[in-house]
């Protein structure tokens, strides 16, 4: 009985905090997002003060989540994450996951689906934060190189779009393409959730049965010899991109820990722990 | 004047040292993008390295149509006759 009330509360509050994100996004992009463009005087000096502010917005409401019951996380390798220029690439098995890392890291821009340029909600802030729509072109390795390079931090999930469960992973090279175009430190992070939820395969009303408990492990920065290959480039970035999907799979040693993948969680099936 | 074969043998030796693909699946038909998992990256690479190859010039809007590996071996004829003709 408390199992279904426990389930129905989290499918109100899992509503609730759409509305949340997108009500909130909508809302900073009407008032503080305008108010510190102005007080900055410009959009670069304004740009690193929204992203800021919006990293601020993200922790408050991935605490929100947990107030709420909706999960509970846990971030390990969180001293890797410092300011400077870091490439952060990760695997990408929920819709939060973006959420979690923008708000761990410091001065953080992100490549994102260019789709959301067009969605209400989230276009203000996407805007105003100067994150970077998506494209197969030569300008995005540009684009991100030169992020990197002038100090800011990017991240970046090579699987393009959330894990469909059942399949190998399908990493694309951009990530590794901007790493060797770059020579930016490469942490990759391994993002673990258990039970799964929010993936790709289940409506957002889908809850899990239990309260889902998310890892998220920030690996140490990847060997230089792995961007340096010596090679030809595209070489190069097939290589790096190979290595990341193994490493995906083999979880990140945080600690001496490996943190093993999400496994598929069918409706109404109990997910192993882990 | 090469032939055709000797063109595409050495277009498939240039997408074997670039791209590490499988030779046997670079035929004439193969597809760059669908098939052969080259990107718009890779292709700029690719049309570099057939400017050594070539030994000329290669403007990129001449393989902004290309699209199969006998799309590449084309634009390279192209490439040598258009040098022979000059």
């Amino acid at each position: 009985m408390s199992v279904a009330f426990d389930r129905a509360w989290r499918v109100c509050a899992t509503g609730f905090c759409f509305a949340m994100f997108g009500i909130g996004g909508t809302f900073l992009s009407l008032t503080l997002f305008p108010l510190l463009r102005v007080t900055a005087g410009s959009r670069a000096r304004a740009q690193p003060v929204i992203r800021s502010a919006l990293r601020q917005a993200f922790r408050l409401f991935v605490g929100l989540m947990r107030t709420l019951g909706l999960l509970t996380y846990e971030v390990r390798g969180r001293e890797r994450l410092l300011p400077g220029g870091q490439l952060i690439v990760a695997n990408h098995p929920t819709l939060i996951d973006v959420v979690f890392l923008l708000s761990l890291v410091p001065d953080a821009t992100c490549v994102v689906k260019r789709g959301l340029w067009h969605n209400p909600f989230l276009r203000g802030p996407v805007a105003w934060a100067g994150y970077i729509p998506n494209s197969d072109s030569e300008a995005l390795i540009r684009d991100c190189s030169a992020t990197l390079r002038a100090g800011h931090s990017l991240v970046m999930f090579p699987e393009g779009s959330r894990t469909v469960a059942d399949q190998p992973m399908q990493l694309k090279r951009g990530a590794a393409q901007i790493a060797i175009a770059s020579a930016a430190p490469v942490l990759p992070v391994v993002i673990a959730c258990e039970p799964l939820t929010l993936t790709k395969a289940n409506p957002w009303y889908r809850v899990p049965l239990r309260r889902p408990h998310f890892i998220i492990a920030v690996g140490a920065p990847l060997a230089a010899s792995l961007l340096l290959e010596g090679g030809p480039p595209s070489i190069a970035a097939r290589h790096l991109t190979q290595h990341l999907a193994a490493l995906f799979a083999r979880g990140v040693q945080v600690q001496g820990q490996p943190v093993p993948l999400p496994v598929t969680n069918a409706p109404g099936v109990e997910s192993p722990s882990l | 004047m090469q032939t055709e074969n000797q063109i595409l043998e050495q277009v498939r030796r240039v997408l074997v040292e670039l791209f590490e693909i499988d030779p046997t699946r670079i035929q004439p038909q193969a597809r760059l993008y669908d098939d052969l998992d080259i990107d718009s990256l890779d292709a700029i690479d690719l049309i570099l390295e057939l400017k050594e190859l070539t030994g000329r010039k290669v403007q990129p809007e001449q393989f902004k149509h290309v699209r199969t590996v006998g799309d590449v071996v084309a634009a390279v004829g192209n490439l040598l006759r258009d040098e022979n003709a000059a």
